[in-house]
């Protein structure tokens, strides 16, 4: 048995050279936050009465509630492990997806791994490499941010069960992540089912502190990173739960892989037709497209449900003068306390539609990379032709997510499907932008072009937050084309034609540069 | 107009690496031609500028009589293409990629490709996921030979392939010729071009360093001769045009120039000569000759 972990440490120094930029950058960020949130919590909530006032007001806020959950002190501590705990467990859990299949599943699928498994490398080596790369700099990003909270005048020991419950997110979900990687030969497939569990349990610590079944957070690693209340009573022993949990998938994917064979799964590869019907370029592109759109439209759909079913327990549930104010201040004095609650969630969830459709716009890069554009570029096929059979997708894909959303969201709510549906659609054009800035991209930076899209997109979500905290005002918040969009259910119907054609002004312009850029320009695979 | 491919002076550049450096290829109609050159030498970079991937930075290129950047669309219904380096789609089977491939040139004849698929031994049911390197490259083979088309670039096309179907690969290019087809076969598998192509463009950084057909190429080196002689040839080592001599007792070795031939078969008979072979030089000695200039 000694023999399947030999090579561990030469597969470590590898994912630590292919990651040399990657993991700093993502360590650092994660790291600095927690001391800069709890700064800016100082700085705008000097007293303790306005805190008290913040936290009511939140308390009573379901979409804050179905984000991050219940406030557990309103302490300066209490309020930063608040803001972020949910946020970084969501951050840190899709980094860690991301890497331990990038290089377990991905590394076996393009048969790099079978390179290597030649040489003196153990069978169980690339698994136990990746996680202890993961797990360590989750660790890592956890540690480094306890000595600035410190600094800032936090309890140190508080500040320490923080760092390690941001840490935690990571974990649990490398291990789930370990495991998905032993199911198929696919490292999409095993990308989406660790995504889509992640959802669900996501979705089930939003249920337990909107839906007044509080008992359900403790069956979710989402809700054990908050459970171990730093700041405000210290349950250092959640932290072993978190712990259990991610030992246990570590130790199934592990007795899994020794069951499969190398770039095999446990679930076979079926053979399929001998003979083809694909009716060429649009039609190949709707067969690579539509799995993922499928299983985006499913999740999509589940999320609006959830948040139709929280609505309808507002008027009773949160009638309180907090929310009643906040209504007040963003709707006017009659506003429903249900838009804004949808107001406010559907600005974000439009993101999340965004970030779908930036998979959908990167596409055609991903098929010139992987060098499958120029087999296909060999034939008829034209470029443009090409490039319009995956737009198609990125034009398309957030029209069906948004209504998928926004009409589920309005039938579980009320029945009013036309209201939501319509509000929900409005960020159509600023989706489309976000598409519009990575098809730019894909034309001009082909190579640069999937880690400046997401990045951009990342900012995006920094800039609400920020303007969350108010730390951005002006110009750095018209940035994000998010912020432009009307709140259709708060009077911002009234005009919203300027704004929304603006947009998509915008985004009809980067998309038609983006196309012209890609017809002037070599193909380039990234061999 | 009677070209397939006519390349003039290509120049490519990435950054500062040149990869074409004043590049000429002409391709006959009805030819089988190959295109020789180590790694890195520029052929994949040429043939990418025939398939209007990438743009020249300079020079003047013809394909089947069109430019290809500009009638990509049009000239690529009159070829086939296989890359050097097949990627497919891993969620389709390889049936659906021939056929997808097939359909997109505009049709392929059915009775073809059962025929390739059972000659290349290839599964079309299973899913691109799974297969090996040389399955992939059978998949784009066999789309390519299956297609009714002028012209069929292959990129290194056997180097995943088997002997055995190496074999089948041959008899494949050899019947596309028979029906008048022309072949750009780049490689740098030297049998393999000896055995099918009519002429041949060595290239080497970038440039063609030789052209012609294997006649040609072999007039313009040397000759290896070995000789058993009866007494002794003294004068050998002082011709023009001898080259790498060794004697060993009787027995004696050298390379000899073209136009030196006849001095040193009388010099040889001058000493009497007891056995005598001569033989061309393979494409590996050729390839020797221009590859040590590189490094020199």
């Amino acid at each position: 048995m000694t023999g399947t972990l030999t090579g561990t440490g030469t597969l470590i120094r590898l994912i630590l050279r292919r990651d040399r930029v990657l993991l700093p950058v993502w360590i650092a960020i994660t790291a600095l936050l927690p001391a800069s949130i709890a700064s800016a919590t100082t700085g705008l909530y000097p007293t303790q009465a306005a805190r008290d006032s913040f936290a009511a007001a939140s308390a009573a806020n379901p979409a804050q509630l179905a984000m991050r959950g219940p406030i557990y002190d309103a302490s300066v501590g209490g309020l930063t492990a608040w803001t972020l705990g949910s946020s970084l467990a969501l951050i840190g859990g899709l980094v860690s997806i991301l890497l331990v299949i990038r290089h377990t599943r991905a590394e076996e699928e393009t048969g790099r791994r079978e390179l290597l498994a030649s040489g003196v490398i153990g069978r169980h080596a690339p698994l136990a490499a990746a996680l202890t790369v993961v797990l360590a700099a989750n660790l890592l990003h956890g540690l480094l941010s306890v000595p600035a909270l410190v600094a800032g005048g936090l309890p140190a020991g508080s500040s320490l069960l923080f760092g390690l419950s941001t840490s935690a997110g990571g974990w649990a979900f490398a291990a789930v992540a370990a495991v998905t990687g032993q199911l198929t030969a696919s490292s999409g497939t095993a990308r989406g089912i660790a995504i889509a569990v992640g959802g669900l349990l996501f979705a089930l610590r939003s249920l337990a502190d909107t839906g007044g079944v509080g008992w359900l957070a403790w069956l979710t690693p989402f809700g054990w990173v908050r459970l171990t209340r730093p700041y405000a009573g210290d349950q250092w022993w959640v932290l072993g739960l978190i712990a259990v949990f991610a030992a246990a998938l570590v130790a199934a994917a592990f007795a899994l892989s020794t069951r499969r064979d190398v770039a095999g799964g446990l679930i076979p590869s079926r053979p399929g037709p001998a003979e083809g019907t694909l009716p060429g370029a649009f039609g190949l592109a709707a067969r690579l497209h539509c799995g993922t759109l499928a299983g985006f439209a499913i999740g999509f759909g589940a999320l609006g449900a959830l948040l139709g079913v929280a609505a309808r327990g507002l008027h009773t549930q949160l009638d309180t003068p907090q929310f009643r104010e906040l209504a007040a201040t963003l709707g006017g004095a009659d506003a429903r306390l249900s838009d804004v609650f949808f107001t406010f969630v559907m600005y974000v969830l439009s993101q999340l539609v965004a970030g779908a459709a930036l998979v959908s716009a990167l596409r055609a890069r991903a098929e010139e990379a992987a060098g499958r554009a120029e087999l296909l570029l060999s034939t008829p096929v034209g470029r443009l032709r090409w490039a319009l059979s995956h737009l198609v997708f990125a034009v398309m894909s957030p029209v069906l997510l948004l209504t998928v959303l926004g009409a589920v969201a309005g039938l579980t709510f009320n029945g009013d499907v036309a209201r939501v549906a319509g509000a929900t659609l409005a960020y159509l054009p600023a989706v489309w932008t976000v598409a519009g800035i990575a098809t730019l991209l894909v034309g001009l930076l082909p190579r640069l072009a999937a880690a400046v899209s997401w990045t951009a997109l990342g900012l995006f979500l920094v800039v609400d937050l920020l303007a969350e905290f108010k730390l951005a005002t002006g110009i750095i918040l018209d940035l994000s084309p998010f912020v432009h969009v009307p709140a259709m259910l708060l009077g911002g119907a009234a005009s919203p034609a300027a704004p929304l054609l603006g947009l998509t002004v915008v985004a009809v312009t980067l998309t038609a540069a983006g196309l012209a850029f890609l017809r002037r320009r070599d193909l380039m695979p990234s061999a | 107009m009677n070209a397939a491919v006519r390349a003039r002076g290509l120049v490519k550049s990435f950054g500062r690496t040149r990869a074409l450096d004043g590049l000429d290829l002409t391709v006959k109609t009805g030819e089988v031609h190959g295109f020789l050159g180590p790694n890195g030498a520029g052929k994949t970079t040429t043939i990418r500028i025939l398939l209007g991937q990438m743009r020249a930075d300079g020079g003047e290129v013809a394909l089947l009589g069109g430019d290809p950047w500009q009638d990509a669309t049009d000239l690529h219904r009159r070829l086939a293409y296989v890359p050097g380096d097949v990627n497919l789609w891993p969620s389709l089977t390889g049936g659906e990629v021939i056929d997808l491939l097939g359909r997109a040139r505009g049709g392929l004849d059915p009775k073809r490709r059962a025929e390739l698929l059972e000659r290349f031994e290839l599964d079309p049911r299973k899913k691109c996921r799974t297969y090996s390197k040389g399955n992939r490259q059978k998949v784009a083979l066999v789309a390519a030979f299956a297609s009714d088309v002028e012209l069929l670039i292959l990129d290194e096309p056997t180097s995943g392939l088997d002997p055995l179907m190496e074999a089948t690969f041959n008899e494949c290019v050899l019947r596309e010729k028979r029906d008048g087809r022309t072949v750009l076969l780049s490689s740098h598998i030297l049998s393999e071009v000896e055995t099918l192509c009519d002429r041949v463009s060595i290239v080497r950084a970038g440039r063609t360093v030789e052209s012609g057909s294997l006649a040609d190429l072999r007039h313009l080196t040397r000759t290896s001769v070995t000789a058993e002689l009866i007494g002794s040839a003294p004068g050998l080592a002082a011709l023009p045009g001898v080259h790498d001599l060794s004697v060993d007792g009787a027995r004696l070795r050298c390379q000899v120039d073209g136009d030196a031939l006849t001095a040193v078969l009388a010099e040889l008979a001058r000493a009497g000569v007891r056995t005598l072979t001569t033989r061309p030089p393979t494409l590996e000695e050729l390839f020797l000759r221009h590859y040590e200039g590189a490094a020199r």
